[in-house]
């Protein structure tokens, strides 16, 4: 799925991995992309069977800013605003 | 014509009579297989058809239906235990003659035959489906029916060649081309509609806090028509679907939980492709907590997740370092982690580069497959325009003379930063480091050499088009500002005067830094609400103690 030569090409011919056609054993079954949504191996399940090890209370970051003023990607940037006022 | 002339298709006839009389929908489903390889005693159905009842004589399928008639006679009027009249069920006799002339018909090697004949019994099958007491019998053999109608009808797609006479002929009511996915997605859609207005239900749909009627129908429905048109890429098409089910179904948590998971994950890719990214945010939210971590449901999770992510980026919040250990988050770091490093630098000539729209970038095919590059080069550009405010005002900002004035951020150093990240991104990414090493003072001499090329779109090849190159000037800097502001993202005004923006409520907050640039997350999710348009959530009155809507992933403690 990495590979984005394959990727992006959503109306290209039918093909397996190999990138070969596929023979038509189940027409349409082989025709997947890899971006489908399959169906679900199975119909039901319990809340139990969703929880992730240490819990999703920790998914997303809200405060990212960055503060660091003497990283180089800083550093070059007050190298360049040293040129105001110098017009 | 004598019982002993038809004897297999009779045996058929009666196994069907049998599960209609016992009310066995799941056992009329076995019956009625569609797909090869056949077993022996249905090739046997087979050859007796294509022998007494061959596809060339014009008679075959009255006399075939005669017969279905004759011993199928759960399709009879008939009263029910109170006798009350029960209509007779014509549509299921179609079908059933239908579905042995479809057995006895196929040819897989032509698919776009195999595509017409499924269409015709699948229109059968829904107009059996339409009995009020008797079509839910039908119900899970058309469910099943219409997942192998859906894929063929997705592959058909991709095969244009096949398929040209039949788009070229089919034009809508307001003049648009309709595409055959469409018209496959509207004749499930038909099935789907008879399934949420079934009357014959105990009040609202629910019986013992299970969808009753044909109600149980609704959601697997709706996601086999969601599955047409995403793969064939109408999202358009999707919206009548979710505006039905937001206005008539029985609510989502009382469906099964892969019939929830599927739905939620099209509804929040409409959303995400409809630009309501907090909608889309929670939708797959719930989708992703509600997938097992069964590795067997891997590739689910998978999907799930990159919209999430994306979702969230676009809302201001990014993964953390445990979402990319998930193992369905395999390689997401090195796709997302250069964009929200960008953002949070303020990186502007990096943000430029990763969103190009040449897809020169590594990773920009694969954001194009997954339908989310303009989606995020468009929207997380104003949250990089906010860092590049923060940075410039943490290298050169002023805290304010006095006590009492305010912190403040010349303009015309903030335009600085945008022209040197500006011109950077227009050079080589060779270039643009040699313009950082020692000799970068001599940025004349560079800037001589160097001519942006500017982005020209190959459809206008040919064409005398000079492309647009961004060179901002105070004005617009003036307007991003502005535009930071009114979202929300700065806190403070313009000095048009002095071309200053000033930070307000710093001495209340405590700190300037805090109170000049308010968490994006936090602005966005306060003014939203937890509502999201196609998801049917449990009514009011019976939400308490319900506990079903989890909306952890929402707004989890501390924000």
């Amino acid at each position: 799925m990495s590979a984005s030569t394959t990727s992006k090409a959503p109306v290209a011919d039918p093909k397996n991995g190999n990138g070969e056609a596929v023979p038509e054993k189940k027409p349409a079954a082989s025709l997947e992309e890899d971006d489908e949504f399959e169906d679900f191996p199975i119909e039901d399940w319990s809340e139990e069977e969703t929880q992730i090890p240490g819990g999703n209370t920790h998914l997303w970051e809200e405060s990212w800013d960055d503060d660091d003023t003497n990283e180089d990607f800083a550093v070059q940037l007050r190298e360049e605003l040293k040129k105001l006022g110098q017009k | 014509m004598p019982a002993f002339q038809a004897g297999l298709e009779s045996t058929f006839c009666n196994e069907v009579n049998l599960a209609l009389r016992n009310r066995d929908a799941n056992k009329l489903q076995s019956i009625l297989v569609l797909e090869p390889p056949f077993q022996p005693i249905y090739q046997q159905l087979i050859d007796s058809l294509k022998n007494k009842f061959p596809e060339n004589d014009p008679k075959a399928e009255k006399r075939l239906e005669d017969v279905v008639r004759r011993m199928v006679t759960e399709t009879g009027e008939s009263e029910d235990e109170e006798g009350r009249p029960v209509a007779s069920w014509g549509q299921m006799v179609s079908f059933l003659v239908g579905w042995m002339a479809f057995i006895r018909d196929i040819n897989l090697e032509n698919l776009l035959e195999t595509y017409e004949r499924l269409s015709d019994l699948q229109q059968k099958a829904n107009s059996a489906l339409q009995h009020p007491t008797k079509g839910i019998l039908i119900l899970p053999t058309l469910i099943r029916y219409a997942k192998v109608f859906s894929r063929v009808a997705i592959g058909l797609d991709k095969r244009p060649e096949l398929i040209q006479h039949l788009v070229a002929n089919s034009i809508t009511e307001d003049g648009r081309r309709e595409s055959l996915p469409e018209k496959a997605a509207n004749i499930v859609r038909q099935s789907f509609i008879t399934c949420l207005n079934d009357r014959n239900t105990a009040p609202r749909g629910i019986k013992d806090g299970k969808p009753d009627g044909k109600k149980v129908g609704i959601y697997k429905m709706a996601n086999i028509c969601l599955k047409i048109l995403f793969q064939a890429d109408k999202l358009e098409s999707c919206q009548t679907i979710f505006n039905n089910i937001y206005n008539s179904s029985p609510p989502l948590s009382i469906y099964p939980a892969s019939e929830r998971v599927t739905y939620l994950y099209y509804l929040g890719r409409y959303h995400f492709a409809s630009t309501n990214f907090f909608e889309a945010q929670l939708a797959l939210q719930k989708a992703y907590d509600d997938t097992p971590t069964n590795p067997a449901c891997m590739s689910q999770r998978r999907l799930i997740l990159i919209y999430l992510i994306a979702a969230n980026l676009l809302l201001g919040r990014f993964p953390s370092a445990a979402i990319y250990t998930f193992p369905e988050a395999h390689g997401l770091r090195a796709r997302f982690e250069p964009i929200t490093r960008a953002i949070r630098k303020g990186d502007l000539e990096s943000f430029r580069r990763i969103t190009n729209l040449d897809l020169s970038d590594e990773h920009a095919a694969w954001f194009s497959h997954y339908r989310m590059f303009y989606q995020i080069g468009n929207y997380c550009e104003v949250y990089v325009w906010r860092s590049v405010f923060r940075k410039v005002f943490l290298l050169t900002g002023q805290q304010g003379v006095t006590e009492r004035s305010a912190p403040t951020i010349d303009l015309h150093a903030v335009l600085l930063a945008f022209q040197y990240f500006e011109r950077r991104a227009h050079m080589t990414p060779a270039m643009a480091q040699q313009d950082a090493g020692p000799g970068r003072r001599h940025i004349t001499f560079v800037l001589q050499d160097f001519m942006p090329q500017g982005y020209v779109d190959p459809d206008f090849e040919g064409l005398d088009v000079t492309p647009y190159i961004k060179t901002p000037d105070i004005l617009e800097m003036e307007s991003i500002c502005g535009s930071l502001i009114m979202q929300g993202f700065l806190n403070g005004f313009i000095s048009h005067k002095s071309k200053r923006f000033a930070i307000t409520g710093a001495r209340k907050a405590g700190n300037a830094l805090k109170a000049g640039f308010p968490n994006i997350w936090e602005v966005i999710s306060k003014r939203k609400s937890q509502d999201v348009p196609g998801w049917r959530k449990e009514a009011l009155s019976e939400a308490a103690g319900g506990g079903v809507i989890r909306l952890a992933g929402a707004r989890p403690a501390g924000s």
